[in-house]
Formats: structure tokens, sequence, C-alpha cells
């Protein structure tokens, strides 16, 4: 049978999904008298409550419940993060309200409609405290508190420091600086966060059936908050789940909030978040500030860099905050090779949605600022940005390459890469042809953008948030540990279950082929559950697609726990065949000796004696197929007392090349062609691979030119609906160029490596690139995004050199 | 969002200082306006019924006449609350006599919304506010114009 890994197989979740068999979480039964919750939320950014008044609420037929943050604290305490700051956060506002859609008060009723109408009901009296948005301002001693008890806004900060900055500084002929502002933007899965909740007094036990990425890690904190046992609180993860490019990590605290209700009201609660709630009130990134400065050398070579990285994390800080801040810590200097390192990393909180996980979580933070000043450089000292970027990029014999701070980049060919996007994109003769154009008043520009794309995450990053001797004090947290369980019932057919909730990416079709190709069985002999279950899946710290790390951890789990399944099937055949197991060999559903192939034992005989005749099985051997594999990749130490950490398991790379065109009338940006090359190891599927880059690509065009969670200075959300948060859809996507190489991974077993976020991290810089680019000769730099018609044509308009430049075309 | 405007009212400056102080004149003016009460000196409680874009809804409010300087200048603090979300707004109003028919209205305003309004309908909140300012005047002008046919 031919090797079904790195082959382009059909998904084999599409045929549910398109002939509407898909298991969401609104497709599965709600038990009897389930009650339907409706959320009143804030209206304020910054306020007192007052007095909550629910009685006229709980006259209405129907209304089995009206539920306010007092009544839920009696049942929780504080959800736990991972920074020393003692924010109180709980899923409800308590006395105070934080940012607007903060959840008041929960209404539970027969139905949707009668628990909507009553929410009108509700009197809420607030009093209105000065709200604080901004980023900066909110640092400042006279800012408005949002957390009196935590005496600063600010929630974490930490400094590194890697090799020798100053003296980089000191030594170099150029110091190049600019302040970069990332915005606060989303992922807009089309499935909405959806709970069903029940508690059974009986076992005093909460079932929590979610729609949740990343049940393990999250799952400890709930059960904390909680004050219960792990294993009361089970959390069952349906098989489809509508998108979700982390954002639903972000709905534990529902799930807690639903849960109380549940067991206030003493029956099951069911809710279906909506979209406006889904914008203002569920999980989003983190907008950033952050000041960057390189010290270069007349080569354009940089020695060292210092950031100051600001994350705004919203109104609470919040589990896996502030990880925003550290996941990419490892590959802080990007794809280029600079030895000094300087950073100060914090995360402050305003009167804002609080912020989790997002596809790319903190990548397009760090490089848009990173990429923005290598082209700066290059503007600074009349260079070609793509020689600036062949004198930095890290070069093929510096394989597996040591960051400075911890991490070890395993393999790639950079320069190779990005010659390879400098060649499919034409860049010489783009620059011809820009400089013709021109001449007519023309506006074109080319951006590039080099990224290390990490995957996989260790989890002792997070621990970075802390100093080295508050993480002394205690559990050193390090490895990445994913398990897989492999099973043959005696027919000889397979189940598998991961833990990777998977939410469209297609884990069952590369689970399926990699048993297909260890086992040499056909894929459709495969089953792959995907539903996760706390109480009956393999319980590990896994999180779920975090990191895309399903094709770093995910696969070698599965590949390992299918070769444990192989490994005891040759045992028994040897066993039976009075050969040893390492003279077997597998195909075509037959075990065979290698040096005389007559000698067999079919494949389903072997499975058969695991389960109707064990005694026929080797001394000691147990009887049955069912085999778990743990996995964890080895360069996972915990940080280090200098704070070196390898923060991700392996590291792919993304070379971007991307050409723009500038309407002079309208300021829109049009792409004219988009270039990504990827290397992200050995491909497992390559037509998952370049959906993963369409998608990737998409949410990063999204960055770039349309989307922002937008709020007004005092606090409004400005946003709500697709309306005015726009979202790139079909039209919106420009010619698109992938090509791959493939560097295989030395670290996990299939060589593969991560690879579903590459662009979300890539293209809102280089678009960025691209458009400073097109704008260079009027003096224009970018430094924010979205780059939408408006904004464009505002800095068209402050520019003197094109207001001029215009008049003398005219 | 702010704003600003004039007019000309067809009225001595103390005919008009006296409608624009007469409370059942205000409950028919203000558009949406369903219930209008005096709860203190120049201040009432008052039913508002208003759709700003797709937010539909009624808004318990509150209407202060404050900073009176008879018959040139007052102050109009409008605060509302309900399901659609919360509006602010501060109106000053100055009222310079022409001749003993014809006053001129001025007006400036500073109004702020919040909740679900901000969220989905801050694209229209401009215009709406224009739209409800000059249609309270307009109707004012009207009442003015109303009341000198029946004296």
């Amino acid at each position: 049978m031919t090797q079904s890994i790195g082959t382009p197989v059909n998904r084999v979740e599409d045929d549910r999904l398109l002939t509407g068999q898909g298991k969401y979480m609104d497709d599965i039964g709600t038990p009897p008298n389930t009650a339907q919750a409706a959320i009143l939320r804030s209206t304020y950014p910054h306020a007192d409550i007052i007095s909550i008044d629910t009685s006229e609420a709980e006259k209405v037929t129907g209304v089995k419940a009206v539920i306010t943050g007092e009544q839920i604290k009696q049942y929780m305490k504080p959800f736990s993060v991972g920074v020393s700051a003692p924010v109180k956060y709980y899923p409800v506002a308590v006395d105070k309200v934080r940012y607007v859609g903060e959840p008041v008060a929960v209404v539970l009723a027969k139905n949707r409609y009668i628990a909507e109408d009553a929410l009108d009901k509700i009197k809420v009296k607030y009093e209105a405290l000065k709200p604080i948005v901004d980023i900066e301002q909110s640092l400042e001693s006279d800012a408005p508190l949002l957390h009196e008890n935590v005496g600063s806004n600010i929630a974490n900060h930490r400094t590194f420091d890697y090799g020798e900055v100053n003296q980089a500084f000191e030594q170099a002929d150029h110091v190049i600086k600019h302040k970069y502002h990332f915005p606060k933007y989303s992922a807009i899965p089309v499935e909405t966060y959806g709970i069903l909740a029940s508690y059974e007094n009986s076992e005093d036990c909460y079932t929590i059936h979610a729609n949740f990425h990343g049940p393990f890690v999250i799952q400890a904190v709930m059960a904390q908050a909680l004050g219960i046992p792990g294993n009361k609180l089970r959390i069952v993860v349906p098989k489809d789940i509508g998108g979700s490019y982390g954002i639903k990590a972000g709905a534990f605290p529902y799930m807690v909030l639903l849960a109380i209700t549940s067991r206030i009201a003493g029956c099951s609660v069911k809710w279906i978040e909506d979209r406006q709630e889904h914008l203002s009130a569920s999980s989003s990134g983190t907008d950033r500030v952050t000041y960057i400065e390189a010290a270069v050398k007349k080569s354009g070579k940089v020695t060292g860099l210092r950031m100051k990285m600001i994350d705004n994390v919203g109104a609470y800080i919040r589990a896996p905050e502030p990880a925003c801040l550290y996941r990419t810590h490892a590959n802080s200097t990007g794809a280029y090779d600079i030895p000094n390192l300087h950073i100060e990393a914090i995360a402050t909180m305003t009167n804002k949605l609080p912020t989790g996980l997002i596809r790319g979580y903190g990548g397009q933070e760090l490089y848009f600022p990173l990429e923005r000043l290598m082209q700066r450089v290059a503007k600074e000292l009349v260079m070609d940005p793509a020689d600036v970027i062949r004198e930095n990029i890290i070069k093929k014999h510096q394989f597996p390459y040591k960051t400075a701070s911890g991490g070890i980049y395993d393999s790639g060919d950079y320069e190779k890469g990005f010659e390879l996007a400098i060649e499919t994109g034409k860049y010489t003769e783009f620059r011809r042809k820009q400089q013709e154009a021109r001449k007519k008043g023309k506006i074109f520009g080319v951006g590039l953008a080099n990224i290390v794309e990490p995957s996989g995450s260790n989890m002792g990053y997070i621990t970075v948030a802390l100093t080295p001797e508050e993480r002394a004090s205690s559990l050193p947290k390090s490895g990445c540990a994913e398990a897989a369980t492999v099973s043959m019932d005696p027919t000889g057919s397979v189940n598998v279950r991961i833990s990777t909730t998977p939410s469209g990416q297609g884990h069952e079709t590369v689970a399926a082929q990699i048993i297909a190709d260890v086992l040499g069985i056909p894929m459709d002999k495969v089953n792959v559950v995907a539903e996760l279950d706390t109480s009956t899946s393999a319980w590990s710290i896994a999180s779920g697609s975090y990191s895309s790390r399903f094709a770093s951890l995910g696969s070698s789990a599965v590949f390992y726990a299918a070769h444990k399944v192989k490994s005891k099937l040759f045992k028994i055949a040897a066993h039976q065949l009075q050969v040893e197991a390492s003279d077997l060999e597998l195909k075509a559903g037959s075990i065979f000796v290698k040096d005389n192939p007559e000698q067999k034992y079919s494949l389903k005989r072997a499975v058969g004696t695991a389960h109707w005749n064990p005694l026929a099985l080797p001394e000691g051997m147990e009887p049955g197929i069912y085999e778990t594999y743990y996995y964890t990749a080895k360069n996972t130490e915990p940080p280090d007392e200098q704070d070196l950490i390898n923060s991700s398991v392996t590291y792919g790379f993304v070379s971007d090349l991307v050409t723009v065109e500038i309407d002079p009338e309208t300021a829109n940006v049009e792409i004219i062609d988009y270039v990504t090359i990827h290397d992200a190891g050995k491909l497992l599927n390559p037509k998952i691979v370049d959906g993963q880059i369409f998608g990737g690509l998409a949410h990063g065009l999204g960055g770039a030119l349309y989307e922002e969670l937008a709020y007004d200075s005092k606090g409004q959300f400005l946003t709500g609906s697709f309306m005015d948060y726009l979202c790139p859809t079909a039209p919106e996507m420009p010619k698109v160029t992938i090509k791959h190489m493939e560097t295989p991974s030395p670290i996990t077993p299939l060589g593969a490596k991560g690879l579903g976020e590459g662009n979300t991290m890539s293209a809102p810089v280089a678009v960025a690139n691209a458009v400073s680019d097109a704008l260079s000769p009027y003096n224009i730099e970018i430094d924010t995004l979205p780059l939408s018609p408006n904004y464009i044509w505002r800095l068209l308009a402050k520019s003197d050199i094109y207001q001029k430049h215009k008049e003398v075309n005219a | 969002m702010e704003g600003k405007g004039k007019m000309s009212l067809n009225a001595g400056i103390e005919r008009s200082w006296e409608v624009l102080m007469d409370s059942n004149v205000l409950e028919k003016c203000i558009m949406g306006c369903e219930k209008l009460e005096q709860i203190e000196e120049n201040k009432y409680e008052a039913e508002l019924a208003m759709g700003i874009a797709a937010v539909k809804g009624r808004y318990s409010s509150t209407i202060e006449l404050a900073e009176l300087d008879k018959p040139k200048h007052y102050k109009l603090i409008v605060k509302g609350e309900g399901g659609p979300g919360t509006v602010e707004a501060v109106g000053n109003i100055d009222l310079i006599a022409e001749d003993e028919t014809e006053t001129t209205l001025k007006y400036t305003y500073d109004a702020e919304v919040g909740g679900k309004v901000a969220m989905i309908g801050q694209r229209m909140l401009g215009g709406v506010a224009k739209m409800i300012i000059q249609d309270f005047f307009k109707k004012l002008k009207k009442e003015l114009e109303n009341t000198k046919q029946h004296t």
C-alpha cells in the first residue's frame, strides 16, 4: 500500500459537514425542562453597581430565575491566573462593571424570547466612573484604576536582557527606532459560543457541553474556581466546532457562569451567544504598543534590539494571559540573527473586552513592529529592504539556531525561502515597473515579511511571566504533553481518540492517514473520535489546537500510539510464528517474516487473538488492543534562571511578498498579488495545508485592512455588528501564490511542524510594508492598522508632498 | 457628538421664553415623548420611545432645566437609560431679541450614547441627533405660532 502521509487525501470530515450532518453544539439535544439563558450586559465601560432590582423581571410569565453577581459569587472563587497581581475575575460583574458588554445578570426562562424580554425589566443603578482605554495613559499614576486592590492597572511587568545589548547600541553606526501600535481585533468563527450546563446535586457534579477550545488546561482553572475536585467538572466537547481560531478558549467564564445558574435554578441551562455578544464580550487579541529600536551597522546588520511591549489585556487579566506577551518569546528576533536583545513586557488592564487566544497569538503583535523596523532600517540607510533582509537572515549552516532568548530553531533554510519569494514575486521586475508607474502618478508598492512560525508550546513558557525567584517557589513547568489512544476491535477496525478538539482543521483526516500508514490498513477502516470528554479522555495538559499543536504534537502522539499497537500485534505474531518480533514486517494486512515472507500471520488473526483467545498471548501480555501514548518533545525545558526558554517545539518559516496599488481617488488598497512561501517541515496533507494557509491569510488580511474592535475614547464599543466590524469575505481575497519547501523537523517523528497561523502573523505587516513602500515618495510611514481607505485618505490629506504632487498632476 | 444651530422665532423674547419653559410644550415637541411629569422645580421625568438605527426601545429619562437666566439663557440636561443603552445630552440655549416680534435662538449640544446604541448605531447617530433636535425646534416654532393665533 502506498504511503498516505504527504499526499493530498480528501478530508474525511467533509461528507458530513457538506451534507448537514455535522454535530455542532446546537445539534445536540437538551434535557427536558432546560432553561434558556439571556444575559444582561453593562452599557457602561466603568461604573459602580449601586443596586440591581430584579423583581419586575421575575414576575414575567415563563421566567424561572434572575441571577446576579452577588448570587454567583456564593458558589465560586475568582478564577486563578498566572500573574501575581491579585485581580479578582468573576464571570459576572459583582460590584463594579469594567467594560461595555460585561455580564451583570442572567435571566433563565422557558425560551430565549421570554428571557430576552425580561432583561428589559431588570433595573440596574450605576454610578459612572472615569474610564480608561488608552494603553499608555493606563500606566500613568493618576489613571483611573480598574482594580483598586491591585494598586495600578499593570497586571504583569518583566524585563529581560540577553547578550550584550548596551554594548551593541554603543558600537552601532545607526540607532533606528519607532513606536508601533497594533489594534485589537478578533477571529470571528461562524459558530458563536454554545453552552449546555447541568448541575446534579445528588453527585455534586457539573456537566458542561460546550464548543470549548482547549478543555484540559483551563478545566483545572474552572474546577478550582468552583471549589470542586476536577472529576466533578465534566466538560464534553462536541465532534464539530464551527471555527475557533483560539477565541473559543474564552468561553470558559460563561461555562462557569451558566453552570452556577443551573445549580441555583435546579435545571439544565442552555445559551447560544448572539453575534453582538460575540463581538463585544467574548474574547479578542490584545492591542499592543511597541517601542522598538535597533542597533545597526553600516552594512545594515542589526546587532541588537530593544523592545518595550505593552499589551492591553482588557478589563481583567484572565487565563491564559499574559501568554500573548510570551508565546513568541523564543522567537522574539524573528528570522534574523540578532544576538543581543532587551525586552520589557507589560500587560495592562483597561476598560475593554478581556483578551485571550487568537490565531497567531502574539505573533502579529510581535512581527508588526519588527518587520516594519527592518524596512525602516533599509529606508534610513538608503538600502533595498531585500538587502537588509539578506544581511540579517539566519543562514542555513546556523541550524539548529539558538536565539538570544533561548529558542532552538530546529531546522530551516530561510535564505532559500526568501529568495524563492523574491523570484516568485518578480521583485526586481516590480521595482522597475514601480518607477515607471510613479512617473504616471500611480501608487504601487511591494512589501516583504519574513517570520518564524512557532508551533507546539512548551508549557513552561507561560511561567516566564513570573520572575526566576517567583518560579522557584512552585512546581517547574516543562514539556508539551499530548495524548492519543488507538484501539482495535475484534474485526480489526480502528478507533482513534485525539484531544486536539479540532474546529475544522481536518485532524480526523490526518490522524486516519497516520494510522493507515503505520498499521497498513485502508483509511476507511479508521474512525477518529474527535469528541472530547474530560471524564473519559486521556488526561493531559493538552490545550486543544493551541499554537498549531496538531501537526507537531497531536500527530506525534497518534503516530507513537499506532506504533504501540503495531508492536503489540508483532509480539502476538512473533509468539505464534516462534520468531523474534524484530524479524517481522507488516504489509497489506499481513504480518510476515522479512527473510521468509511465506511465514506469515494475518493482522486480523493477531487482533482476534488479543480479544478472543487471550490464553494464546505471550506470557504476561494483557488481552485487548487499547494503547494510549503520551508524547512530549524533549527540547522543552522550563525557563532557566537567566529566563532562557525554548517556548515552542518546532519553528517553521514563512516568507511573504505582497504587491499593492493604492487608488489615489478612493485611497483603497488593492492587493495585486500575494506570494507566500512556507517551510513547515514535512507536509502531512498538502491539501489541508493549503486550506490552512488560505484561512490564515484571510485572517491576516482582515487584520491588515479591515478588522478592528473599535472603542471611543470614553470606552464605548463601536463595532457591534458586521456593518462596522468588517471581515474579509471571498471577494476580498486577492490572487495568492503558495509555494512550499520541506525541511523536516528533527524533533517530531514525522518531521512535521504546525502551519495554520503563519500568514495571520505575517500578512498584517507584509501589507503594511507594501503600503509604506507605495507611499514612501510622500514621506508616509505606516505605524498602525487596519489600513482602511479612511485611514490612508487622512494620511494622504496630511502629506504636503502628496498635496503638492496632486496639484502638479492636476 | 457635538453640534450647533440657530433659528428665528416669530415671537418676542419674553413670549419665546415662556413657551420654552412650558412643560406641556416640551412634551409635545420632544420626539417620542410619551409621558412628562414634573418631579421637582425645573426637573421632569419622561418616558421616551425612540429608534436609532436598528435599536428601538424605551428610555426612562430625566430632563432638567438649569442655569436659568430668564429670558436669555438656559441649559437642558437629558439623561436617559433603557434597554437599548444610555443617552446623556447637554444643550445650551441662548435667546437674542431681534425686535418685539422676532427672537433668534442659538443652541449647542453635546450628546453621548452608550451600550447597544453605540455598538451598532454609531454611524447613524450624528444624523439622528440632528434630526431629533431640528424636529424639536420645528415643533416649537409651530407651537409658538399656534399659541399666538389663540391669543
